[in-house]
């Protein structure tokens, strides 16, 4: 497993997290208060923040733990080489499609919720969701291509 | 038109240039060992650049390395 793959496993099991803590607290507080707008601003901006830190912690963490590993294994001290090539940024590519697929449906579904009278915090509700789904589905969709081919 | 896809003989002229690893084709090449692994397979189709690089590397023309031809069906449904 190469250490871009690493990288992305490290991100979608993170971001998997998030999605499953975004979605457990927005369920638990839809059936409690229902759309408050203090607590569901205050879940958003935590989902965010710890989005933005899971990406900068996962690609340093990933990083060292890669190089120690490298240094274990082959008893060199000068680390694994980070080469990105051709083939890294087609995939790259492909998976950032696929997100963007996602994202889209996302915003069309939650533009639908407010065509049906739904209150635009349901709208915005819907869009982060849509956004953190769609870098679950990008990074699944990047290591399905690393490992069944391009 | 009948289906065709890009094979190679890097594992063979691998052999033929002193057991050369994919590491070390990978490191001449500047691309990393699993693209070459996957080039190898036939899981991904390198560039026009690259596969240069690589009939570079072992001093053969192109079509010495790679050829198109028309898709083993039995190969294609095993995958």
């Amino acid at each position: 497993m190469s250490s871009r793959e690493k990288h992305i496993v490290v991100t979608l099991a993170c971001f998997s997290l998030l999605l499953g803590y975004y979605l457990v607290n927005w369920i638990r507080m839809y059936q409690t208060v229902g759309l408050d707008q203090t607590t569901i601003f205050r879940l958003w901006g935590t989902v965010i923040v710890a989005g933005i830190l899971v990406t900068i912690l996962g690609t340093i963490l990933t990083y060292i733990g890669s190089n120690v590993a490298y240094a274990i294994r082959t008893g060199k001290g000068d680390g694994e080489p980070m080469v990105e090539d051709e083939r890294d940024k087609l995939i790259e590519l492909k998976g950032e499609y696929a997100s963007y697929i996602v994202f889209s449906l996302g915003v069309f579904v939650a533009m639908l919720s407010f065509v049906f009278g739904q209150p635009a915090l349901m709208m915005f509700s819907l869009i982060v969701f849509f956004s953190l789904l769609s870098q679950v589905v990008g990074d699944i969709s990047q290591l399905v291509r690393y490992r069944r081919g391009v | 038109m009948e289906k065709r896809q890009v094979r190679n003989n890097i594992r063979r002229l691998r052999f033929f240039q002193n057991e050369m690893t994919q590491e070390e084709l990978a490191e001449k090449t500047g691309v990393t060992r699993q693209t070459i692994n996957a080039i190898e397979s036939a899981k991904y189709s390198p560039s026009l650049e690259l596969a240069f690089k690589i009939a570079l590397v072992f001093g053969v023309p192109l079509e010495e390395v790679f050829t198109y031809t028309i898709a083993d069906k039995s190969a294609e449904n095993k995958k």
